[in-house]
Order: C-alpha cells, then sequence, then structure tokens
C-alpha cells in the first residue's frame, strides 16, 4: 500500500512537470496548428539557462536567474516563430514538422557545444528527503509541486481574466475570425510563444532540480508532453492539464506491470493508442 | 586506402537505406520518422542468428522477414492517419523498438550490445577485407537500385507517384490507396533490413544507442538532400552527409577539440535540414514535373 502511495505522489509530482510541458505545447498547436517538435528544446534551453545564471561567473540570486532565464527562453521562442514557423506558415504539416525536426537537432547539439555532453545538476541542497506517513518526498519535490498549483491559478486568471488570454483562446478557436474582429494577430502570436517558452522554462529549471541536466532531456520529455495533449485534446489547454497529470501517474503506476525499462515507452503507448483509436479528446473540448 | 574503402562501405550502406526511405518518403509521400527501427530489425536478426550459426543468406533473410511483419502491423493501424500524425506514429513505434532492443536483455544482450558479428561468408567466400566488403554492398546497392527502378517505372509505381501527388484522384480512379501505400512501406522496410544487416556485419558490433530518432533523421536528411523521389538523390545525399561526417574522422581530432566539433557536425545537420525545407525543399538532383 505504501508502495503504492509512493508511485502515486512520485506519478503526480512528474506529472505536474509534464502539465507545464503539455500546457505549452498545446497553445502552439492550437493556435498555429502544427506541432512544434522544438519544444522540448526550449525546456533543455530554460533549464541551462538557470545552470548559466546560478553559477560563476554570474552566480546571480535565485529570483533573478529565473527571470533571466524566462526571458532568454522566450527569446528562443521567439526566433523559432521568426526564422521557421514564420516563413514556412503556409506549407504543409510536415514540412513544417521536419523543419522543427532538423532545429531540434540544432538546438540539442548547441547545447551540447556550450556545455557538453555530460550530466549536470544544480547542486541544491534541496534534495534531501523526509518522511510522511511512509511516503519519501523531497523539499524540490514540495516546491515543484507548489509552483505547479500557483502556475495553474496564473494560467486560469491569464485565460479567463485577461484580454490577452481570451485573445489567445480566440485565435486558437479561428485565426481568420480574430482577424475579422479586430484582434492583433502580430501581437498575440508573440504572447502565445512567450507564455508557452517560459512554461517549458519553469518546467525545465523544476525538472532540472528534481533529476538532472543533459542535452538530450528536452525530446523524451517532449514526447511525454505530446502524449498529454494528445489525452487532453489538442489545443485543449486544461485536458493538456490533466493529460501530463495522468501520463505522470500512468508510468509510475505502469513500472509495476510492465518493467521498469520500459517507463519511456508508455507515454509512445499512450500515443499510439490516442492516435489509432482516433479518439479526438476524452476531456470536454471547449 | 582503407579510409576511402571505409568510407565508400559506409557510403554504399547509408544510400540502400536512403533508397528504402526515399521509396515510402519521395514516391508514396510516407512520413515514416520510424524507419530506424527497421533498419534496426535487420541488424539484431542478422547479428543474433549469424553468431548462432546459421550462416549469412538466412539471417538476412528472416531480418526481412520480420520486418515486413512489424512494418505490416504498425502500418495497418497507423496509415489511416493524417500525414504528420503517422510520422508521430512511426517515431512512437521506433522508440519502443529502442526500448526493446534495450531492454530485452536475454535476445539482445541489451545495453551491453552484440559485439564480435561474424563477416559475411556464403558458398565458401568470407567477405572479411574491406574491398571484399565494398564489392557485396556494391552488389547490393546495384541490385537494389535495378529493383527499384524497375519498380517505380512499373504501373505499380505509377500508381504510388499519383497517390503522392493527388490521392483523391487516385481514388476516384478506383486504386485501392490504403494497400498501395501499406505495400511500399512493406518493401521499404524490407530494404531498410538489409541495409541494417550489411551494417551489423560490417561494423561487428551494434548496440541499442546506434538506433535512435537521430539517425532516422540523419537518413532523412539524406533523403531530402539529395532529392526525395529521385533515383539518384539518396545516393547523392549519402554522398554528401557520410562524406561530411567521416572526413571530419579522418584529421583524428583530439577529444578537446572533438568535444566541440561534433556538436557543430550535428548543428549543420540541423540547420541543412531547416534550411532546405524554407528555400529548397526539392533537393541537389531535383524532381521533374512528370517525374
Amino acid at each position: 500500500m505504501t508502495l503504492f502511495l509512493q508511485s502515486l505522489v512520485n506519478g503526480i509530482i512528474a506529472g505536474s512537470i509534464y502539465s507545464l510541458f503539455a500546457v505549452g505545447l498545446t497553445l502552439i498547436y492550437g493556435v498555429f496548428n502544427f506541432i512544434n517538435f522544438a519544444h522540448g528544446e526550449l525546456i533543455m534551453l530554460g533549464a541551462y539557462f538557470f545552470y548559466l545564471f546560478i553559477n560563476p561567473p554570474f552566480s546571480f540570486i535565485i529570483p533573478f536567474a529565473l527571470i533571466l532565464s524566462l526571458f532568454f527562453t522566450s527569446i528562443a521562442g521567439l526566433m523559432i516563430n521568426r526564422f521557421v514557423y514564420q516563413p514556412l506558415k503556409n506549407s504543409s504539416h510536415l514540412t513544417l514538422l521536419i523543419s522543427t525536426l532538423g532545429l531540434s537537432i540544432f538546438l540539442r547539439n548547441f547545447a551540447q557545444f556550450i556545455w557538453g555532453a555530460q550530466i549536470r545538476d544544480y547542486h541544491f541542497e534541496l534534495k534531501r528527503g523526509f518522511l510522511i506517513g511512509g511516503i519519501s518526498i523531497t523539499t524540490i519535490q514540495i516546491v515543484i509541486i507548489l509552483t505547479s498549483i500557483i502556475i495553474i491559478f496564473l494560467l486560469y486568471f491569464l485565460f479567463s481574466h485577461t484580454i490577452i488570454g481570451k485573445s489567445m483562446r480566440a485565435m486558437s478557436d479561428s485565426q481568420v475570425l480574430s482577424r475579422i474582429v479586430g484582434l492583433n494577430v502580430k501581437k498575440i502570436t508573440i504572447y502565445v510563444w512567450i507564455t508557452a517558452s517560459s512554461l517549458a522554462a519553469i518546467g525545465g529549471i523544476l525538472l532540472g532540480a528534481d533529476t538532472n541536466l543533459q542535452p538530450g532531456m528536452g525530446l523524451i520529455n517532449l514526447i511525454k508532453a505530446f502524449a498529454a495533449t494528445l489525452l487532453g485534446g489538442v489545443g485543449n489547454i486544461w485536458g493538456a492539464l490533466w493529460g501530463g497529470f495522468i501520463i505522470g501517474v500512468a508510468e509510475n503506476l505502469g513500472i509495476w506491470v510492465i518493467s521498469p525499462g520500459y517507463k519511456d515507452g508508455i507515454a509512445f503507448a499512450i500515443i499510439l493508442v490516442m492516435l489509432l483509436f482516433r479518439a479526438k479528446t476524452i476531456f470536454l473540448k471547449s | 586506402m582503407d579510409f576511402i574503402l571505409h568510407i565508400l562501405i559506409m557510403i554504399s550502406i547509408y544510400s540502400i537505406f536512403a533508397m528504402s526511405l526515399n521509396l515510402e518518403l519521395g514516391y508514396t509521400g510516407l512520413y515514416n520518422f520510424g524507419h530506424i527501427a527497421f533498419f534496426g530489425i535487420g541488424a539484431y536478426s542478422s547479428a543474433i542468428l549469424s553468431k548462432a550459426g546459421f550462416g549469412f543468406f538466412p539471417p538476412l533473410i528472416i531480418g526481412m522477414g520480420l520486418s515486413i511483419i512489424a512494418s505490416f502491423i504498425i502500418g495497418i493501424p497507423a496509415l489511416r492517419l493524417r500525414g504528420d500524425y503517422f510520422g508521430i506514429a512511426t517515431l512512437g513505434f521506433g522508440e519502443i523498438m529502442r526500448l526493446f532492443f534495450l531492454n530485452e536483455a536475454w535476445l539482445t544482450r541489451g545495453p551491453m550490445g552484440i559485439p564480435g558479428i561474424l563477416p559475411p561468408s556464403f558458398f565458401g567466400i568470407i567477405i572479411n577485407t574491406l574491398p571484399r566488403f565494398l564489392i557485396l554492398n556494391l552488389i547490393f546497392m546495384i541490385l537494389i537500385w535495378l529493383f527499384l527502378y524497375i519498380l517505380i517505372k512499373s504501373p505499380f509505381g505509377r500508381v504510388l507517384k499519383a497517390i503522392r501527388e493527388d490521392e483523391a484522384a487516385a481514388l476516384s480512379l478506383g486504386k485501392n490507396v490504403y494497400l498501395f501505400r501499406l505495400k511500399s512501406l512493406m518493401i521499404g522496410s524490407a530494404i531498410a533490413a538489409i541495409a541494417g544487416s550489411l551494417w551489423a556485419h560490417y561494423i561487428s558490433y551494434i548496440s541499442p544507442n546506434e538506433f535512435t530518432l537521430t539517425e532516422t533523421i540523419i537518413v532523412l536528411l539524406m533523403v531530402v538532400l539529395g532529392g526525395e523521389g529521385t533515383l539518384s538523390g539518396p545516393i547523392i545525399g549519402a554522398l554528401t552527409i557520410i562524406g561530411f561526417q567521416e572526413i571530419l574522422r579522418f584529421f583524428n581530432l583530439p577529444p578537446s577539440l572533438s568535444r566541440y566539433i561534433y556538436p557543430l557536425r550535428e548543428m549543420v545537420f540541423g540547420l541543412t535540414l531547416v534550411l532546405l525545407m524554407i528555400y529548397k525543399p526539392q533537393g541537389i538532383v531535383g524532381r521533374r514535373k512528370d517525374a
């Protein structure tokens, strides 16, 4: 029983990070109608920027390093928009998919070029665990859960109480109609990329703090985010959020049934099942 | 001299691999992002069975058979999907196959990989020197090229191209688009297994790390760079990419430098793919309107 609860808690912790990735991915997917394969590399860049700023020669305090990481990851996201998405937005889905695949390789190796292939971590003292009712949890994991709760509230506020958030949702429904009613599509496009990149960066930093950093960390997490996106229904922000938690829990409970070596395979299996059975969504489509 | 032979052998193997993807991608419009899985099935079949004493041809044929079965199993459901979702589904399949190679250690020795794969031997000939490997690979390459040439010029090939250009038109002419795509996928997978088998025998050591998405993307780059949907495109693509990849090895870079050079090389590959998509999607050879 304790083992079950432990797996459940681990799943929720992993899931809260996947949710952050999935919301960003589904936002881009919903608004621009393409799968940004380089989204995983935004996760990775966020984590590495934070690593850069908390270590010498910068050694900034954590809040400042966090803001800088979000800023530079957003710049990276906006550059993807400017140099890859915009020139290709009228091409086929496949052209966009292949070019973001190329971009993903480019960015991953860019990180390897600068920081090397070795595994790095933040050396936080927060990894010490303590027991609550037989379940072990670390300080950083509590931080992860609290952060994602705060972000869920911020997202709720953004999407239902601000003009920017409502405009993003409108664009997600129909770009043409948004243009007709006079929304500034160019401006909102920029906000969408900033939101998605920031969520990727925050998730990446939390993931880096909980586990470690390596240039290839983006790809596998992109796959999980993509599985969550499909579970929640493409473009459905709250669906993606739930999808992330489900993937996290399914992975950590799934290793009981299948061997732990296939943990990463569970997200792929979910993607295959979701695609093959053409289930558009298992949650309410807004 | 040995170095040049090595490059030529690698080019011939990757040409076969790229030609197989080109049949699916260039001629049928199927973007298979899990193509490396079929290369891997061929490589593992040859490695395991030839070490068990089954010679060269039987493992090759079994590898092709397994590859066809695997492509059938994934193709039946995945071919119903739209192009980009087909890509994602096959990508998932490719990664699951990699996890299979990694985890089923009783069969594949898991992360340790399979060392000491024997050189091909058949009818009393042992392919154990570089020139012999090159001859063997070139024979395979030419035979496969001829096979694809005949296939593409045949009515079957014309239907594939029709599907690529206009699915609705092919459907309206009463062609079973789904079945043609499935056949194309199965043939492509069988050829990929041949490439994998030749590669395993040549390299003599395989491990799950060789069968990642990155490998698929590099072959994809060969096809797109050379010119998808052309007969010579994949060979020109393989020549360019392998040449570029292997020439760096020739200089015998010290680790302090190669740590920077290798990521830089991959950055060039990634960037090339993006730039090709934006500025020259037809590749080096380019496709005539009627090709």
